[in-house]
């Protein structure tokens, strides 16, 4: 489904200094698989992101979707930005159709799937309301109806659930993997929480900064559907620790170095 | 939002009270500075002209909004979409504010003739020059996480420009509108001045030049509140279509 090769990506500052962002990445994400990405601030994981999103072109090596080089943004990708951007005239419900409004594939029944999305997120009678009159965790639940609403095949999510508090994101946890199992989606999670990325994902990514790097994949043999008991199980506990261990092991080898 | 707020209506009614008291209290000629009371009772002798007057300013004062709007906001839309379009127009723009319209209006009547085109014409480039500014500064605010979010969903330059920057720029757009719309007056009287039959601007120099000072200082004040109203239009109309932008202007320094 997504596939990166030997991928980099190096963005050129004003001042003409050179910034390596991302190195030699090499990802494989089969149709329907949750793969997350943890790393410490700055290693590249948005960049990631927007390197598949098709938003900015690669500097090295080649992405593709479904078989093709991304090129420019595509009808069948969907992402979630790190902050809402919400549009700030436009109220909620027309904000999750802007999407399919705008590529005009927004049919009749559009509007009645956003409000099951909405309901689903727990905004129920916010549809009429204007961003600015929501909470910044409504905001970004917001966004991800948005993207949900597109049904993408690859669905691209910057630390989603980063402005809600533990009991919401842990609601929209479970939310989003049931989404998720309906469509089939591939999903590329970012996020800064461990135990989130073990909880959702089939496979963890560990970066680890300067350029970013792809440090290890872990894999999660939780078995599906999954929920907070699996928590408590060993399985979790040595996905959680073995990712601890190698974004603790980057973090010394940086510190020895300097 | 205290809505009843009296500060202002309180100050104007204390300034006429005040100048027509020193006017009295200190003897001040009429044809130096009438009193409030006889610019009104000079005016109401002759109401049937004064309307007429004010009727033809207004037309003169609507139209040449009218084509500011018009123009400003697909040439703001233009100088916004393309850094060429920009660098090649807007020195064009700043040579056209550079001549003082008052040098201007006699040649345009000269050529187009002595009647309302000259005029709406000149009102039109004295009011149009701000509308531009603020128009293309509200079209190039949107913040780049929108422009992206547009990018992802395909959307190309026009849709970019329509569904995205254009709405963003409502509440900078409508405060040029305000400035555009105080300034029109001023365009209109500044063209009637130099070659008008009728109008505001018209009468106030035919009144000086028979020393009829009270009716100038009428003219005065209806262009004043002409112009206030004008303004306060264009306030009511930005809250009735575009509710989300008043509240989020005090946000956005509108320019
Ligand atoms: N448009 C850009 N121009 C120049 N440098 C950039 C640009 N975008 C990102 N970078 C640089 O690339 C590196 C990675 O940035 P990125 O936003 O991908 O990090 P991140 O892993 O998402 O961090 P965080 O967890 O804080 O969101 C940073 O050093 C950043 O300065
Ligand atoms: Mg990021």
């Amino acid at each position: 489904m997504i596939l990166l090769s030997g991928v980099g990506k190096t963005f050129r500052g004003r001042d003409g200094g050179r910034v390596e962002a991302l190195s030699d990445i090499t990802l494989r994400v089969a149709p329907g698989e949750f793969v997350a990405i943890v790393g410490a601030s700055g290693c590249g994981k948005s960049t990631l992101l927007r390197l598949v999103a098709g938003l900015v072109p690669v500097s090295l090596g080649r992405v593709e979707v479904s078989g093709t080089l991304v090129s420019e943004p595509r009808a069948d990708t969907a992402m979630v930005f790190q902050a809402p951007t919400l549009l700030p005239w436009a109220d909620v419900l027309r904000n999750v159709t802007f999407p399919l409004r705008l590529m005009g594939k927004a049919t009749r029944t559009t509007e009645d799937e956003a409000r099951v999305l909405l309901a689903k997120a727990g905004l129920t009678g916010f549809e009429t309301k204007l961003p600015r009159e929501l909470s910044g965790g409504m905001q970004q639940r917001v966004a991800i109806c948005r993207a949900l609403l597109q049904q993408p095949r690859v669905l691209l999510m910057d630390e989603p659930f980063g402005a809600l508090d533990a009991l919401t994101r842990e609601e929209m946890s479970i939310e989003l993997l049931r989404i998720w199992a309906e469509t089939g989606a591939a999903v590329l999670f970012v996020t800064h929480s461990i135990s989130e990325a073990v909880l959702l994902a089939d496979r963890v990514v560990v970066m680890s900064p300067r350029p970013g790097r792809i440090a290890d994949v872990i894999q999660v043999g939780l078995p599906r559907p999954r929920d907070f008991a699996q928590e408590g199980t060993p399985a979790f506990h040595d996905a959680a620790q073995r990712i601890r261990a190698l974004i603790y092991a980057k973090k010394e080898a940086a510190h020895g170095a300097a | 939002m205290a809505r009843p707020n009296l500060t202002g209506p309180i100050a104007v009614i204390l300034l006429f009270v005040i100048w027509e008291g020193s006017v009295q209290g200190f003897g001040i000629r009429e044809f130096l500075l009438p009193a409030p009371s006889v610019i009104l009772s000079e005016a109401w002798t002759i109401r049937g002209a004064i309307l007429n007057h004010t009727l033809a300013t207004l037309q003169t004062v609507l139209l040449g909004f009218a084509a500011a709007v018009l123009i400003s906001l697909p040439l703001a839309m233009a100088i916004a979409s393309s850094p060429v379009i920009s660098a090649a127009i807007y020195p064009l723009l700043v040579i056209t504010q550079s001549i003082p319209k008052v040098a201007l209006a006699p040649i345009l009547i000269v050529a187009l003739g002595a009647n309302e085109v000259p005029r709406v014409i000149v009102t039109f480039l004295v009011a149009f020059f701000p509308l531009v500014v603020a128009s293309v500064a509200g079209l190039l605010a949107a913040p780049p996480e929108l422009i992206e979010l547009g990018r992802a969903c395909r959307a190309g330059r026009v849709q970019q420009m329509l569904r995205i920057r254009l709405p963003y720029a409502v509440p900078f757009v409508f405060g040029g509108l305000k400035v555009a719309a105080a300034l029109s007056v001023v365009g209109a009287v500044v063209a009637e001045f130099v070659g008008a039959d009728a109008g505001l601007g018209y009468l106030i120099q035919t009144s000086m030049a028979f020393f009829r000072t009270p009716l100038a200082f009428a003219a005065v004040v209806i262009l004043a509140l002409m112009g206030m109203t004008l303004f306060a239009l264009v306030g009511l109309m930005e809250r009735v279509l575009f509710p989300w932008s008043t509240s989020s202007q005090t946000n956005i320094p509108a320019a």
